[in-house]
């Protein structure tokens, strides 16, 4: 028997005083499975819960930054009213949606399209798949600024459109940035660039995972390379197709970086996104209450559209795996 | 090995005797920052001080020739954090918010104080400028009294970023321009003397690439004119086309008026001469396309006379005329307004630990003689802007006699943006209603309707009499180059 069985003590608290019991109890089966959960718990809290509290709490307030905080008063449901009767919140949230919804139209096309292709690859797959995922790797800012570069009247893509415009006469210098229509796309485009690589990640997972039996056996049967896609591969993929359009889509509506690096929000609000605006009231204007008010009208938005992105996804995916079964 | 001691202590002495000599500005209003605040480290007996300054990124390459020489006269040291100049007002604002105390020195445009003021993140000098006595002497009202806020002072500003014009010198001094020119308009080209002239010339000048005038093939074209027409940039160059003040003693706007319009329009159909892109460029792109020469005149911040003569590349080095900005129309007179487009200048945090420090190191960098040699810095976007530099010969063999008399003699007529709590909130309803006129998305007079409409929901918003009071005193100063009776 050593000398701590002895005496009794483990590590360096005796047997039976205060901290060895605090350890006993830390160590009893009904408190230690609960540790865990209480520092996830103590985390979300902290990060989730409390701001997410004072942003409702400043979101009543009379506050512009301008003004200290200790000046604020309580104004009811004014800012909520001032958002939702602001034009320029609306026009702003409309163009999201407009931005989102060709953006991930565009990547979901391109990276199906993509994903088929190396997926039926035989060789060279690897460098496809890596060369595919670069853009999703590179920082934003980066694309952002290389974009810029890019898109000047007298840049490399104007010149690449160039011979295939001029013979008709029409001026081949778009003005991607000053352009209200074109400055759209420009942002728009960068996006597609950068973000058709996770549709094709997600997309060529899919495609790994078909079961190959199942087309085997339509083969077998006699159909046609455009039935098998159409009636066996395609049905099978709709899990992987509602995760790319639900990750995308929110991902897309959020869509910040590419406005501010590339046109600011202009020409004049043109390609102003709903994440933009916010961050001009907040950041430029200092309204504090007034964003926080739109930040709470935009979470009961985006929040009823994902719920409604992650229902389809179970549907999809409990349709796709009764017709395996 | 005697001689050879006795000769590196007279080296060494003769090093200190210079070291000592550079220490020693002969400027009172340098020396006395520097004895000031060696006798604040005492009487706090501190021996070594860190201080921290949010830079405005574009000094980044210079800025640490002033700090060393800072730390090198008080033991103080000066750490710089560079960051763009968008971003510097946000983290200003939520300084006043967080209250760390973890920049002592805000370096920005002017137009940041009155939020600043107002967040009460920032300190009024005027306490420590009675010790310091600061000379702004030489600096003309326009840029001077934008270091005021409400009869403080808040700011120290040491760059004149006061637009200017500049036209191509090659191509106005061409013999066979001149004859046309004087043909068709009975005048020698030049600098042009009005706003409306200048839209002339831009319109006479701009030539198509393939072209060949004036016995000169254009390979590329040359655009009439040039000028910042991008959101957060359109709004620094207006008032060169609004003769009068945006706003009546109470607040009411004065945009939509017969003049107002007039402005919106003429600062709009200019637009035609410049490169398609213009409404997407800010300096990165400017600057470069007029050293290109693919452009015959430009109203830029002065810097851009600089860049021309010292970029590598630049196929405008003797080629620039420098202008004072032209005169636009008001109420039946011409009148010449330069603003203070940029510019910026030091405040002083409110919760830095020794903000008097802080304020003796703003006094010693805008003094006459460091602000000079700060002006002169090659690697600094400092601007001329006090008399003085006149006679600065480094400045001189910098930017030339010729742009330094013309900037000087602007800077007369310099007038300050908007210095009231919210201005960036009323700059953007003006640039996006100037924008929307230049993509024809609707007429002047409609897009004056609408800025009359937003910035007094700007003024209701922050609060009209708080704004009045802001209003009338700047106006009172003499800041904006009018008065409510112009």
């Amino acid at each position: 028997m050593s000398e701590a069985q002895a005496t009794g003590t483990v590590g360096v608290a005796p047997l039976g005083s205060p901290w060895h019991r605090l350890g006993a109890w830390l160590a009893s089966e009904r408190v230690f499975r609960l540790l865990p959960f209480i520092a996830v718990e103590a985390i979300f809290v902290l990060v989730i819960i409390i701001p997410f509290l004072l942003t409702v709490y400043i979101s009543f307030l009379k506050w512009r930054a301008n003004r200290p905080f200790e000046q604020a008063v309580l104004s009811g449901f004014e800012n909520y009213v001032q958002v939702l009767t602001e034009p320029g919140f609306w026009t702003a949230l409309g163009r999201t949606f407009y931005f989102a919804a060709c953006a991930v139209t565009l990547e979901l096309v391109i990276g199906f399209v993509l994903a088929m292709l190396v997926s039926r690859t035989v060789r060279g797959k690897g460098l496809y798949i890596t060369i595919l995922l670069v853009p999703m790797m590179i920082v934003p800012v980066v694309v952002g600024y290389n974009f810029t570069m890019l898109y000047i009247d007298s840049g490399p893509i104007n010149q690449l459109i160039a011979p295939f415009v001029a013979p008709f006469g029409i001026d081949p210098r778009i003005r991607w940035l000053s352009h209200p229509v074109a400055a759209q796309w420009a942002v728009i485009l960068a996006d597609v660039w950068q973000w058709t690589s996770l549709t094709f990640l997600i997309f060529l997972s899919g495609f790994a995972a078909l079961p190959k039996q199942l087309v085997n056996a339509a083969r077998v049967m006699g159909a046609s390379a455009w039935q098998i896609f159409w009636r066996v591969e395609l049905p099978l993929l709709k899990p992987a197709i509602v995760i790319a359009v639900v990750i995308r889509s929110m991902e897309a509506l959020k869509i910040f970086d590419p406005v501010v690096l590339l046109t600011a929000g202009g020409p004049g609000t043109s390609s102003q996104s709903i994440a933009f605006y916010l961050w001009e009231q907040v950041w430029v204007f200092n309204k504090f209450s007034f964003g926080a008010a739109a930040s709470i009208i935009l979470l009961f938005i985006f929040a009823t559209l994902i719920f409604l992105g992650i229902y389809l996804l179970v549907r999809s995916s409990t349709a796709v795996a009764r017709g395996v079964r | 090995m005697q001689p050879f001691r006795v000769m590196l202590s007279a080296l060494a002495a003769a090093g200190l005797a210079t070291g000592a000599a550079q220490a020693q500005t002969t400027d009172p209003v340098a020396d006395r920052a520097v004895e000031l605040a060696r006798a604040y480290m005492k009487a706090k007996k501190l021996d070594k001080l860190e201080q921290n300054m949010l830079l405005n990124s574009l000094y980044r390459n210079s800025i640490g020739d002033f700090t060393d020489r800072w730390e090198k006269l008080t033991n103080i040291k000066i750490v710089s954090s560079p960051l763009g100049y968008t971003d510097i007002p946000s983290k200003i604002m939520a300084e006043a918010v967080a209250k760390t105390g973890s920049f002592d020195i805000f370096n920005d445009f002017p137009y940041t104080m009155p939020d600043a003021v107002g967040a009460g993140v920032i300190v009024p000098f005027d306490e420590w400028a009675k010790k310091g006595k600061p000379d702004f002497s030489g600096v003309a009202p326009g840029l001077s009294f934008q270091q005021y806020y409400q009869g403080k002072l808040y700011n120290m500003v040491l760059d004149g970023d006061h637009l200017i014009l500049v036209v191509r010198k090659d191509i106005v001094e061409n013999p066979q321009v001149i004859k046309e020119y004087q043909a068709k308009f009975g005048k020698q080209p030049g600098c042009p003397a009005t706003i409306d002239e200048w839209e002339q010339m831009a319109a006479y000048f701009h030539t198509k690439e393939g072209d060949t005038r004036w016995g000169i093939k254009f390979d590329k074209p040359m655009y009439g004119a040039m000028g910042y027409r991008s959101v957060n940039f359109s709004y620094r160059h207006f008032p060169a086309y609004f003769g009068g003040l945006l706003f009546d003693k109470d607040m009411k706007p004065q945009i939509n008026t017969k003049e107002g319009i007039e402005a919106i329009t003429k600062f709009t159909s200019i637009v035609k001469y410049m490169p398609p892109d213009i409404q997407g460029w800010g300096t990165p792109q400017i600057y470069p396309f007029w050293a290109s020469g693919q452009a015959f005149s430009v109203m830029s911040f002065p810097s851009i006379v600089g860049y021309g003569v010292s970029n590598e590349k630049s196929i405008v080095k003797d080629k620039q005329l420098s202008c004072l900005i032209p005169t636009t129309a008001w109420k039946g007179k011409q009148v010449r307004r330069s603003p203070q487009a940029a510019g910026t200048g030091y405040m002083v945090n409110k919760y830095s630990k020794h903000p008097e420090l802080a304020y003796y190191f703003i006094q010693w960098l805008t003094s006459p003689s460091v602000g000079d040699e700060a002006i002169a810095h090659p690697k600094g976007f400092w601007d001329p802007f006090r008399k003085s530099n006149l006679t600065n010969d480094a400045i001189i063999k910098r930017y030339g006699k010729q742009f330094l008399d013309t900037t000087m003699e602007n800077s007369n007529y310099a007038v300050s943006l908007l210095l009231i709590e919210g201005n960036y909130e009323y700059f953007k309803i003006l640039d996006n209603n100037l924008a929307d006129v230049m993509n024809g998305n609707i007429k002047p007079a409609e897009a004056a309707k609408r800025i009359e409409t937003g910035w007094n929901k700007v003024t209701e918003d922050v609060g009209r009499k708080n704004q009045i009071a802001s209003w009338r005193t700047g106006v009172e100063t003499g800041m904006y180059g009018a008065t409510f009776k112009d």
